[in-house]
């Protein structure tokens, strides 16, 4: 009995031996770059501290609500569009594919765009939406859709952000699809086959007993995408630059023009503070909403 | 199986729209493809063509020898290895003591919970302070500035599929080792890393190919061949003045291979790593 308590608080010693240096570790160099960040936002080129005029000068920059409107905007765009596709195709294919080689090769090439780098489907989209060159033009007049003057897909504000948000779609509603997929998968057979002894529709089925397994994957799918929507920068970089003008420049590719090409770090430093604050908030808020097991 | 005439139509809609998913996803990588193979001559040519006529591997040389990616690729290739070696190390010792010892609940789930708050993290406000930090430490344009933030950068997606992975195996199991007399380390490089084996690889494939996709971090920091990684080298191709559109897509060609083929490797285990384990495929 000794012998296996005195074991059991060597083992926690040994947990807290190994745990706390790494931790400890990360923790710095996680937090260092906080705190650096922090001062420089309240410092000006030479380091002498100015308060908070970077702070009024990055919230007062217009510039600063078009980014937040553009990512706004690609977020309706493509939040509902992934959302509703990879519904739709995970029911289809989960009502309809029986066979399970079939059902495997789906699979795997649903997991094939999620993995091509976000650079690459930015050259790809490049071939396809590019002026004089993009081969949607040549289709669209081959189908006789299009005549005499080529559309400039990267030329208009809002056919350019169509462009940049379709980008999105084709990599991401892949992903939509798999999780609402497997999500199908753990529903119990029983209570379908019970819904289809009561006379319940395709449908009904899909309402009262499909939907009610998927519920908390909506809430994952948003959280994560809006995360990544947020983050979004290599393909809008390779396909529009953030322009024409300032029409697709979301929030990363503003706060990267704000430090690497006006190079106002103080600014660009206090908007990551803001940025940084906002995530905390919306954080603690995400971490209560998530399904995930914990223990 | 009964065929209703419901089902009938179901399978119907189920065909179309696969076979319509089919030509929006194909397309676009034959077109890739297809534009790699032409010759500088046919790339100028009045009319497009949808099926290369006399297609050539020259864009592939032209890229990889005259403009030399291929020191790009063997930086892609270096930093994207170091960094599953570094996460997959740094995660071990985090999760190993979380899943195997007993530690308290709320530690535990501390740990997770704070590398999920990392993986909320918007990379474009860190690498503002990280730009000044690597400016400091004069390892701007060093593989090893990349290497590192990779790292921490994949360590939340670490933790969280090697403690599923961990606590998946028996305790009994390492147990028993202890019990006839083996140590602690001993016990987990004989039983327990055998075991995850087949997870810890599964994890490191998948920090690789979000390495080696990484785009923002690679252009912030690096300037040279002496540091750049590929995709760098990609975006380099896109923007100049004149776009040699046969060498671009040759490089988007080469960019999406080696992750493509990885991928296929590791394709039960993708879902569980992006949405840390929730879904669990197979």
């Amino acid at each position: 009995m000794r012998a296996g308590r005195q074991r059991l608080s060597r083992d926690e010693r040994l947990a807290y031996l190994i745990l706390l240096p790494a931790l400890g570790a990360v923790f710095v160099i996680v937090t260092i770059p906080f705190v650096l960040v922090i001062i420089q936002s309240l410092s000006n080129e030479d380091g002498s501290f100015i308060g908070f005029v970077n702070y009024s000068r990055a919230l007062g920059n217009p510039l600063l609500y078009e980014a937040i409107k553009a990512t706004g905007v690609y977020a309706v765009i493509v939040l509902p569009i992934e959302i509703l596709l990879g519904l739709s195709f995970s029911v289809l294919v989960h009502r309809t594919v029986r066979r399970p080689g079939l059902r495997a090769a789906i699979y795997v090439l649903a997991i094939l765009p999620l993995v091509v780098p976000p650079v690459a489907i930015g050259v790809i989209a490049r071939l396809i939406y590019a002026p004089g060159y993009g081969v949607l033009n040549v289709i669209l007049e081959r189908w006789g859709l299009m005549h005499g003057q080529e559309i400039n897909w990267l030329g208009d504000p809002t056919l350019a952000m169509l462009a940049v948000a379709s980008v999105d779609v084709w990599q991401w509603t892949p992903f939509v699809y798999l999780v609402f997929f497997s999500g199908l998968q753990t529903v119990p057979r029983e209570s379908v086959e019970a819904a289809q002894i009561d006379g319940a529709g395709w449908w009904a089925q899909f309402r009262y007993i499909d939907l009610h397994y998927l519920r908390p994957l909506f809430i994952l799918i948003i959280v994560f995408r809006l995360a990544d929507v947020l983050r979004v920068f290599d393909h809008v970089f390779i396909l529009t630059g953030g322009g024409p003008g300032t029409a697709t420049q979301l929030l990363s590719l503003y706060m990267y023009r704000v430090e690497f090409k006006f190079f106002d770090s103080g600014q660009a430093a206090a908007l990551a503070v803001v940025v940084l604050v906002s995530f905390s908030l919306l954080y603690t808020f995400i971490a209560r909403v998530l399904p995930l097991e914990r223990a | 199986m009964r065929r209703s005439p419901a089902f009938i139509l179901r399978s119907a809609l189920a065909t179309v729209a696969l076979g319509a998913a089919g030509v929006l996803y194909g397309f676009p990588l034959y077109w890739l493809f297809v534009t790699s193979l032409k010759s500088k001559g046919e790339l100028f040519a009045s009319s497009v063509h949808l099926i290369p006529h006399n297609p050539t591997f020259a864009a592939y040389s032209s890229v990889l020898i005259d403009r030399g990616f291929w020191v790009l690729l063997k930086n892609s290739v270096i930093v994207c290895f170091s960094t599953v070696v570094v996460t997959l190390i740094v995660g071990l010792v985090i999760t190993y003591p979380i899943t195997r010892l007993p530690v308290p609940a709320r530690l535990r789930v501390g740990v997770l919970n704070w590398a999920l708050s990392l993986r909320f993290l918007p990379p474009i406000a860190v690498v503002i302070p990280y730009f000044a930090i690597v400016r400091t430490l004069q390892i701007y344009d060093q593989p090893i500035a990349l290497i590192g933030i990779y790292s921490l950068f994949n360590l939340p997606f670490a933790i969280w599929m090697l403690k599923g992975f961990l606590s998946e195996i028996p305790l009994e199991l390492e147990d028993a080792a202890l019990v006839d007399g083996a140590t602690r380390w001993i016990a987990f490089r004989r039983v327990l890393l055998p075991l995850a084996a087949p997870g810890v690889m599964a994890a490191g494939i998948i920090i690789f190919t979000f390495a080696w996709s990484e785009f923002l971090f690679a252009l912030i920091l690096t300037a040279t061949p002496n540091a750049q990684t590929f995709p760098v080298g990609v975006q380099g191709l896109v923007t100049q003045f004149e776009i040699i559109w046969n060498d671009m897509a040759a490089a988007g060609v080469i960019a999406m291979a080696l992750p493509l083929i990885l991928m296929v490797i590791g394709r039960n285990y993708i879902v569980a790593g992006l949405t840390f384990g929730v879904i669990r495929e197979k």
